[in-house]
């Protein structure tokens, strides 16, 4: 206790000593904790968009152009939509390799009064799905009825709440866990649900039909999980290939891979930068204690002079130093929360990937290990002076300057 | 001697980040059709809000009197919480997390006011023990 | 309590004339009896204040050793020879010694707090009167002057109630009123606790006091007639 109290008593009556190196332990422990949550918010973005896709291929009408556009829905909540005849998923469903297959139609709303802006809303065949519903599930135990509309975390209708989509009132009857992803800003309902919308939207003018004769109406993707021991590829391609179907197939396998290489080369970049903040700061601490300790040869000669041994010596130093990088660390903390949490949205959309912010538990343990990590740093880069002290001779430091 | 409070010094910056962003870089988006909502009155009300602020501020780095700065201070805590509240709470914003407005103007909005908040904390504690210590 | 110097020496690595070293006490022995206020004199790098240094356990001899009654000081490992300074010796050192961020007092009892229990605040606050700076209790020592760093320093070895007391220079700073205050505070000390005492200094008017005078020069010693 004794060595704390002189240690505490050093720290408190020179304030601007130790404002100015808590501010500089705080640098490090804000980088760290900063980066290793955007890093791992990156991580389980990924995940999550792996979770939730859970087919194999998606069949999009080419007018999807391939890729990009329903890309950008799944991934960055673009509002589109576009449609293929609802008679092809019995076709797609009878090629070979084809294990199951479900479709799902988008409508884009106008600016829907609920949000200020227009939304994505996702029909799914219930019975035929396999990709959302399993995410439903995890919020709502039950079907979703007529009209009814489960909705994203990014929408801030609330269960009991309805929204009104082309002048039809909705009832929210769950709304799902935050995946990252742009499936975030969506609405979903049933495929009876879609048709009575698409009419709606189509008394007001917005058509959705592709052929004149169409009776089982519109669907816009047909999510596909390969059969077991087929090849994703050659199942792709021939889907890809007929002549009459006018489609696109989107392999997730590759969508993923996109995203992950995104997520690698913003992960590395953050690594690179944590690793430069952490090897300057060491450095700079270095230095500084250096400095300070030389400047304080005196006082700890005449700690050595009273009785204070090496060890003791090194501990005033060390617990010094932990004090220090302690209270820096939290400040780095506690701000690297305010600069992350809030602002996972803009990260979101500045970055284009998937972005979740893990659990509590995850980010207070990533919290501790900031802390841990800045006050070994800073014990670390004050024991070679804490060392170098207790060993010169205090006789001859005594003697300095008289 | 009488030495300049340095929590008014980072108040007065970041008064006037909020003051003139929620204006401009920070401010919700207008709507295409050129209709305001809810966004766009929370945005006026942060400026406002930061405007005061930073006229307090610079009360707090004028006034020579101790006693008069912690009132400062204290007249500065409920400004700052109303800042807090503004987005969000107060004001309802738009529904759609993804938007400018709430991915940007609401966080840097209540970050903001957090932070003068805990400022203006320090500042007032700052000059009761200095005054405490002056007029014990 | 006896200190004795069993033919102690010091040498440096410094090229000098002939040798590549710089013997700055030449083998000497030395008693020290309690009870006795014992005066080395002499010039300026005459090797007084390594022999104190070696002499209070802060200087390992190059040859000999310092026995305090029974102990080898020099044999002692880091942590118990710093206890045994505490314990034991005090010392008066040159120039500034107070630790800046604390108080007079504080500094005072600093040798209690590192290493003891119950610092006697009372027996600080008796010798801060003593010595005639009852009034810096609680100012900062960056604050004091050197004669009031000086007379804290004096105050604190006193108030560390070890058998040996060693003084390097005591009254450098001070002026001749406080210079005679100090050094018969000293000698009481010696007398009243039984304390063996050993100033060093080129003050003239320590003879007064003194019970015993050596005289250094050039690393040796000298009885002084």
């Amino acid at each position: 206790m004794k060595t704390a109290s002189l240690s505490l008593r050093n720290l408190t009556r020179r304030p601007g000593r130790t404002w100015a190196l808590v501010l500089l332990t705080g640098f490090l422990s804000l980088s760290l904790f900063a980066g290793s949550v955007v890093v791992m918010s990156l991580q389980s973005g990924l995940n999550s968009l792996e979770a939730r896709l859970g087919a194999d291929l998606i069949v999009v009408p080419k007018a999807a152009q391939s890729k990009a556009s329903f890309q950008n829905i799944f991934l960055q909540g673009t509002v589109g939509a576009f449609y293929m005849d609802a008679e092809l998923l019995d076709e797609i469903a009878a090629t070979e390799g084809v294990a199951k297959a479900a479709p799902q139609t988008f409508l884009a709303t106008l600016k829907a009064d609920c949000c200020s802006s227009r939304l994505q809303v996702i029909g799914f065949d219930q019975q035929a799905d396999f990709t959302v519903q399993p995410w439903i599930v995890q919020s709502s135990s039950r079907e979703l009825g007529p009209m009814e509309v489960a909705v994203g975390s990014s929408i801030s209708a609330g269960v009991g709440e309805s929204i009104r989509i082309y002048q039809k009132s909705c009832p929210v009857v769950a709304r799902l866990s935050a995946t990252g992803t742009g499936l975030d800003t969506a609405v979903y309902c049933s495929m009876e649900t879609m048709k009575t919308l698409l009419a709606a939207a189509e008394e007001m003018g917005v058509s959705h039909k592709v052929t004149a004769d169409n009776s089982d109406g519109v669907i816009s993707a047909v999510y596909v999980k390969v059969a077991e021991g087929a090849d994703i590829d050659q199942v792709a391609s021939s889907l890809a290939s007929h002549p009459s179907w006018k489609t696109a197939v989107v392999q997730t396998r590759s969508m993923i891979t996109g995203v992950s290489d995104g997520l690698a080369g913003v992960s590395s970049a953050v690594k690179v930068l944590i690793g430069a903040v952490w090897a300057l700061a060491f450095v700079i601490l270095l230095v500084v204690f250096a400095l300070l300790m030389n400047e304080r040869r005196r006082e700890f000669a005449v700690l050595r002079l009273i009785g204070a041994s090496r060890r003791k010596l090194a501990r005033v130093i060390l617990t010094e130093t932990g004090l220090v990088c302690l209270l820096g660390g939290c400040l780095g903390v506690a701000v690297g929360a305010a600069l992350v949490f809030p602002f996972t949205a803009l990260i979101e959309s500045t970055l284009n990937l998937p972005f979740l912010t893990p659990s509590w538990g995850r980010i207070l343990l990533i919290a501790a290990l900031s802390l841990a990590g800045t006050v070994l740093m800073g014990m670390l880069s004050s024991a070679r002076t804490a060392w170098k002290l207790s060993r010169v001779d205090t006789g001859s430091i005594l003697r300095e300057g008289n | 001697m009488k030495k300049v409070s340095i929590p008014a010094c980072f108040i007065l910056v970041l008064s006037l980040l909020l003051a003139v962003g929620c204006a401009t870089f920070l401010g919700p988006c207008a709507h295409e059709d050129g209709s305001v909502g809810a966004c766009f009155w929370a945005g006026r009300a942060l400026t406002g809000i930061g405007a005061v602020l930073a006229v307090q501020a610079v009360m707090a780095l004028a006034v020579r009197s101790g006693r008069i700065r912690l009132g400062v201070y204290l007249s500065m805590l409920p400004a700052a919480l109303f800042g807090l509240l503004t987005p969000g709470t107060l004001f309802s914003l738009c529904g759609m997390a993804s938007m400018r407005c709430r991915a940007i103007t609401q966080p840097a909005g209540m970050v903001l006011s957090g932070i003068i908040f805990v400022l203006a904390c320090a500042g007032a504690v700052l000059d009761l023990k200095k005054n405490r210590k002056e007029n014990p | 309590m006896i200190l004795k110097a069993d033919s102690i020496s010091k040498r440096y690595f410094r090229p000098t004339g002939q040798a590549n070293y710089f013997e700055a006490v030449k083998p000497l022995s030395l008693t020290l009896a309690s009870g006795a206020v014992t005066v080395l004199m002499g010039r300026s790098g005459s090797g007084k204040t390594t022999l104190l240094h070696m002499l209070s356990g802060l200087l390992t001899p190059t040859s000999g050793k310092v026995l305090l009654d029974e102990t080898d000081l020099y044999s002692l490992k880091d942590g118990a020879l710093s206890c045994l300074r505490n314990e034991k010796i005090a010392v008066v050192p040159q120039g500034r010694s107070a630790v800046d961020t604390l108080t007079a007092l504080e500094n005072i009892l600093l040798p209690w707090q590192l290493c003891r229990k119950n610092a006697p605040v009372e027996r600080a606050e008796h010798w801060m009167e003593a010595l005639g700076i009852a009034a810096l209790r609680d100012v900062p020592a960056k604050e004091l002057s050197g004669g009031e760093l000086r007379r804290a320093a004096i105050a604190r070895a006193l108030c560390q109630e070890t058998p040996v007391l060693m003084a390097d220079e005591p009254t450098g700073d001070l002026d001749d009123e406080n210079t005679r205050l100090a050094l018969s505070i000293l000698k009481d000390a010696a007398k009243r606790e039984n304390k063996t005492v050993l100033i060093v200094t080129h003050e003239s008017e320590a003879r007064a006091f003194a019970d015993e005078i050596w005289k250094m020069d050039g690393g040796t010693l000298h009885p002084e007639q």
